[in-house]
């Protein structure tokens, strides 16, 4: 089955508040059903993206230039038949898609 | 694949009561003045663990976890500010580092913290309203746009109510070595249990569940009261315990006042087998137990009218003499019981006793101006055969209404107009 790299990318959105407590546990349950239900898809659950520095042969050109958390912020490897079910999980976690964040789905292609 | 041994699942509200559990131990431990750190580091604990727990698995104690984020999280947090203020001085976190195990902390302090945080949150220098904010912000674990929400307030209002009372704490923080200030502050404490408890129980709102969480979180804290209070005076006092006999004999009919589809019955519609038993039971035991000493308050008198109708097997068999005495006893609390009183005079002795009681009365503006004061005079006048002053009082009635489940009940109470006979 091909996998597929899944990026969370911070998005400007207005509306951005923390989520409450209640709100909070609502999240955790539901994150546990969509762990349950592709608990075969799911490769690598992933993290958070700490700091990070791009090194290069050559220095790059004039900036700005943006941190790497600040563009992503955490990833996860999932399993699936088609970029369009890898899409469906990805999608399915709760939060990952929501005001101010989305996530970009990447085939990874291996020798 | 993912191997995480399924978690035992977290109780209902794990999330909002833990949130106040370690608001009011970690309070404690700082002191109030901090309660704005208190309750960021708190929320970054919970946010740590719905990251950290579906990839990781739930700890074992998930309580004990929390706590040790939070404490971390404020502990650095604080000395970060203390570079700046001295705060450290004052409250040398790093003494009570390894002093304990949290599991201690949160077994032994955990009823000792929540209630000296309801007592910080009754601070008579603040609104009564602002008291039930901050009490339902730091205890019950709810935020701005779920108090507003509950409360019919704007978030704005909300926002505006808490940073005004912490900043109040800021300026003059509870002492919270040994609590003298319950004997002060009891009183304060039972209007805003009694208060948060209404707000729940007489809510209009359109979703049952969130009125149903205001009443529990009422009888939950008022637990808390009556424990300590047992713990140190050897008893609950009289009215705590008839706070708690009014709070869970409301509960008992709360299944019995909406129909199917959620709207709402009057008294004499509800089928009374839809009363909760156990309610029942726990409200008379409180009740029981609040007939003690000299003491009659106000909450003896609701408690024993509410006792009253969850024992009477129908609207017709209830002892209006009985009721009609508890509401005579709280006609000086509020204006209101005067109107309470009328009504039930008019089961017992007829709808003109009922008028001839209201003789004279001149209600303040703020119930004058209220539904039921219009709705309650347009059936008594009905029923006393006055129709051109019904349908007066009636079309008042309706038109100040504030929900659509109020007007559709009114309609229904007051449908004779419609050519229907007055069931009264």
């Amino acid at each position: 089955m091909p996998s597929y790299l899944c990026l969370q990318r911070s998005l400007p959105s207005e509306n951005r508040s923390k989520p409450s407590p209640a709100q909070m546990q609502e999240m955790y349950a539901k994150f546990g059903a969509w762990k349950e239900k592709f608990k075969d898809n799911l490769t690598d659950l992933g993290g958070k993206l700490g700091e990070g520095k791009l090194v290069a042969s050559e220095a790059p050109a004039d900036g700005p230039f943006v941190e790497v958390k600040e563009l992503v912020g955490g990833y996860m490897i999932v399993s699936a038949e088609t970029l369009e079910q890898a899409i469906e999980i990805a999608q399915g976690c709760p939060g990952l898609v929501s005001p101010g964040s989305g996530v970009e789905v990447i085939e990874i292609h291996r020798p | 694949m993912i191997e995480t041994p399924q978690p035992a699942p977290l109780v209902e509200h794990f999330f909002r009561h833990e949130y106040g559990r370690l608001v009011a131990v970690l309070s404690r431990q700082v002191g109030v003045e901090h309660l704005e750190q208190v309750e960021d580091a708190v929320q970054s604990a919970l946010a740590a663990a719905l990251e950290t727990w579906p990839v990781r698995g739930q700890p074992d104690d998930p309580g004990a976890w929390l706590f040790r984020v939070a404490q971390n999280q404020l502990r650095s947090e604080l000395r970060t500010a203390s570079r700046r203020q001295g705060i450290l001085e004052r409250h040398p976190m790093d003494e009570v580092e390894d002093a304990s195990p949290p599991e201690t902390h949160l077994r032994g302090e955990v009823g000792d913290g929540l209630l000296r945080m309801l007592l910080v949150c009754c601070d008579p220098a603040l609104p009564v309203e602002s008291q039930l904010v901050l009490a339902l912000k730091t205890l019950c674990g709810f935020d701005v746009r779920e108090i507003a929400l509950r409360l019919f307030r704007t978030e704005a209002n909300i926002y505006k109510r808490l940073s005004r009372a912490r900043a109040r704490l800021r300026e003059a923080p509870l002492e919270l070595e040994g609590i003298p200030e319950i004997e002060q502050r009891r009183p304060a404490v039972h209007a805003v249990l009694y208060t948060m408890f209404t707000e729940g129980h007489l809510s209009s709102h359109p979703d049952a569940a969130l009125r149903r969480e205001l009443c529990d979180e009422a009888i939950r804290l008022a637990g808390v009261l009556a424990a300590h209070e047992s713990n140190n005076e050897a008893a609950p006092t009289p009215e705590t315990c008839a706070l708690l006999a009014l709070m869970h004999l409301h509960a008992a009919r709360a299944g019995a006042r909406e129909d199917a589809s959620g709207g709402l019955l009057l008294l004499e519609e509800q089928d009374r087998r839809l009363f909760d038993a156990a309610q029942i039971h726990a409200g008379l035991s409180w009740l029981e137990r609040s007939a003690r000493g000299e003491t009659f308050s106000r909450y003896h008198a609701e408690a024993g009218i509410a006792a009253e109708h969850c024992l009477a097997a129908s609207f017709e068999e209830t002892r209006w003499d009985q009721v009609v005495e508890g509401y005579a006893s709280l006609i000086a609390v509020s204006p209101v019981h005067r109107l309470n009183h009328a009504v039930a005079l008019a089961q017992w002795k007829g709808p003109a006793a009922a008028l001839a009681a209201l003789e004279g009365f001149e209600p303040p503006t703020w119930l004058a101006g209220s539904y039921q004061w219009s709705a309650v005079l347009a059936d008594l006048h009905h029923r006393a055969g006055g129709l051109e002053q019904a349908a007066r009082h009636r079309a008042v009635a309706v038109e100040l209404a504030p929900t659509d489940a109020i007007r559709a009940l009114l309609a229904r109470r007051l449908a004779w107009l419609e050519g229907q006979p007055s069931s009264g």
